[in-house]
């Protein structure tokens, strides 16, 4: 009979229970939306930081990225590139020799970090082949000159394809700066400033040359066949790869600053699915309570009649949890099909750059598992709680009182 | 006889210091089984909180009622709506059916609040609806049902789940003066046929004439009583 009576009782005025539902289905609708936005924007960030150009993992010296001294190298190269390529967690792997150097052209010169690469397998790993928008990437048996800069870069030294390139860096050897011509083959546009502005691509083994490293490498960039695994720092994978005197992580450790815009993304998360919990929770209240004041004569009927107050507070409860589930399946709707919609259409945010990340994709809000289970489970809950108060009012209803004049 | 009800120096005070106000002022009353007891007294004269403190809706001041002996004044939240729910029935002035239930529904709670199976719940109210003279009309919402039927529906809630005695305060107030002649007239016979229990106010001249036994209070203070067996 308790919830043949919520279930009427919500019927009585179907306008107010129809705008309360309304409060909870949207909150529940732009939740799941803004959730979906977030989760995307978080993937592409890191898609953006990790498959852009950096990987997914990296193995380096152990001293190396706190030093970025380029003495700091590691060898045995073609083994690791082999135990990796057997492996079951990795995609691709690619190795790189970095330095910081100075290109020069007949107009201009800077400051640049230069990366021999081995072009097939970098093209595996990066996206580096794919934003070549002038001249050609990288030829592993082509010239020992070809270099590859960023579109801005080109601007600024005034370079244009074919243009001779000097390009100084420091050898590791005879401690003297290694100076060597090279001729503008190829200009990329990442769509990122620092890859775009400050980075130049030659060939490993000519980089190994000018820095006199030998077959030794300061990074090797790889990417796992399942991306997210690279969140997991006690990947066994990284424990494999390292040894005394090099490291391999992934990406959260490699970029902490990206982890940390992460986290407060979903901090966001929270703090949006508060704001209109409260809301929400402040029109169930409100609601509930108009229909309560209109009916204290009839709780004081229930009372007087022999009703514990336990199974009015139980009604009220009842009249929530109805009113909640019927909401959460609209506001699921309304939310998938929002979400839809938005995926559809796309967030263009025109390679703005966010914790140094540029955001280069269209931003399509991701639908899962949580959106659809965990956060109607929370509503649900916040729900039954906003329910409370109105419900221990109710119970606490004295009859005599309700009753007034009429008994 | 056995006496179902004893109120004892029962008292019910609003307010404090000068603002007291005694609704209520040590009223010593015993109603016997069987009774068919009216209230009377002009507005304001304590009617309504004598039977709501006999009913256990309010608290009194001073004084105790009493169930087969037992104060009830001891008993817990929870023991109190078990004793309205077991030992008492309500007839209200403005009926206060549940509007969302049907007169079958609004007879058939309280037993469910009393725990009893479908098929007796059922039954009961079957025969409680017509004798009442609403056969037919058991699924007819409060809304649907003119204000004299509204009142039987009431006192076939009130007698559906047994109690010992049924409380009605001005239960023909709101109908007009065939139709509150016809409830009396019902109530009359589910007392001298059942033997059930009734103690209503009023202060209709009318009403007072089919009463066999009347108390007059005015002020609180029971005035004085007459019996006409």
């Amino acid at each position: 009979m308790t919830w043949h009576l919520a279930l009427r009782n919500l019927a009585r005025n179907r306008r107010r229970t129809f705008l309360t539902a309304m409060i909870i289905s949207l909150s529940l609708a732009a939740l799941v939306l803004t959730d979906g936005v977030i989760s995307a924007m978080a993937d592409t960030m890191v898609r953006s930081a990790t498959r852009l150009y950096g990987g997914d993992a990296q193995i380096h010296q152990r001293d190396y990225l706190a030093a970025r001294d380029e003495s700091f190298t590691f060898g045995e190269v073609a083994a690791l590139l082999d135990q990796l390529d057997q492996s079951e967690w990795v995609e691709a792997a690619t190795p790189r020799a970095l330095a910081f150097g100075m290109v020069s052209s007949s107009a201009s010169n800077r400051a640049v970090q230069v990366m021999g690469i081995d072009p097939s397998r970098e093209a595996r790993v990066s996206k580096l082949a794919n934003v070549v928008v002038e001249g050609d990437y990288l030829d592993a048996g082509g010239s020992e000159t070809q270099l590859l800069i960023g579109w801005r870069l080109a601007q600024l030294l005034e370079a244009e394809l074919g243009d001779r390139i000097v390009l100084s860096v420091h050898n590791q050897i005879d401690e003297t700066a290694e100076q060597q011509l090279f001729r503008v083959s190829g200009i990329f546009r990442f769509n990122a400033r620092e890859l775009d502005e400050n980075a130049a691509f030659i060939l490993l083994p000519r980089a190994q040359q000018m820095l006199g490293i030998g077959q030794q490498i300061h990074e090797l960039a790889l990417n796992l066949r399942q991306a997210s695994l690279a969140g997991q720092a006690d990947l066994p994978l990284f424990a494999q790869l390292s040894n005394a005197d090099r490291i391999a992580e992934g990406w959260p450790q490699l970029m902490p600053q990206l982890d940390g815009m992460l986290q407060m993304t979903r901090y966001s998360t929270v703090i949006v699915g508060v704001i209109l919990f409260v809301l929400a929770a402040l029109g169930v209240i409100n609601g509930l309570f108009m229909s309560i004041y209109e009916r204290v004569w009839e709780f004081g009927v229930l009372l007087a009649i022999g009703t514990r107050r336990r199974v009015l507070f139980g009604l009220i409860l009842a009249e929530g949890l109805l009113l909640g589930v019927g909401a959460i399946v609209i506001g699921l709707v309304v939310g998938v099909l929002v979400t839809v919609l938005v995926a559809q259409i796309g967030i263009d945010y025109g390679g703005m750059e966010v914790a140094g990340v540029a955001l280069n994709e269209v931003i399509r809000p991701q639908l899962n598992l949580s959106q659809l289970i965990i956060l109607p489970i929370w509503v649900l809950a916040l729900t039954l709680l906003a329910c409370l108060y109105p419900a221990a009012h109710a119970a606490r209803i004295v009859p005599a009182r309700a009753l007034h004049k009429s008994l | 006889m056995s006496t179902v009800i004893e109120t004892v120096g029962l008292s019910r005070h609003y307010g404090s210091g000068d603002t007291l106000v005694k609704a209520l002022d040590a009223v010593d009353l015993r109603i016997e089984a069987g009774e068919f007891t009216a209230i009377v007294g002009p507005s304001g004269s304590g009617k309504s909180t004598l039977l709501q403190l006999i009913g256990g809706l309010d608290h009194p001041s001073e004084g105790e009622v009493h169930l087969a002996g037992q104060p009830i004044s001891s008993y817990s939240g929870r023991q109190l709506s078990d004793f309205r729910r077991d030992h008492i029935g309500f007839i209200f002035q403005a009926y206060n059916l549940i509007p969302v239930l049907s007169a079958a529904e609004n007879c058939e709670y309280i037993m469910l609040l009393q725990g009893i199976k479908a098929d007796e719940r059922q039954r009961r109210v079957a025969t409680m609806l017509q004798q009442v003279g609403l056969a037919g009309r058991e699924d007819r919402r409060p809304s649907q049902l003119s204000g004299g039927q509204q009142q039987r529906v009431a006192v076939a809630r009130a007698m559906v789940s047994q109690p010992d005695i049924i409380l009605a305060d001005e239960p023909t107030a709101n109908l007009d003066s065939q139709t509150g002649m016809d409830l009396l007239d019902m109530m009359v016979e589910l007392n001298q046929r059942d033997g059930m229990t009734f103690v209503f106010s009023t202060h209709d001249p009318k009403i007072m004439e089919r009463a066999r036994r009347l108390v007059y209070l005015r002020d609180g203070v029971v005035e004085r009583e007459e019996r006409r067996d």
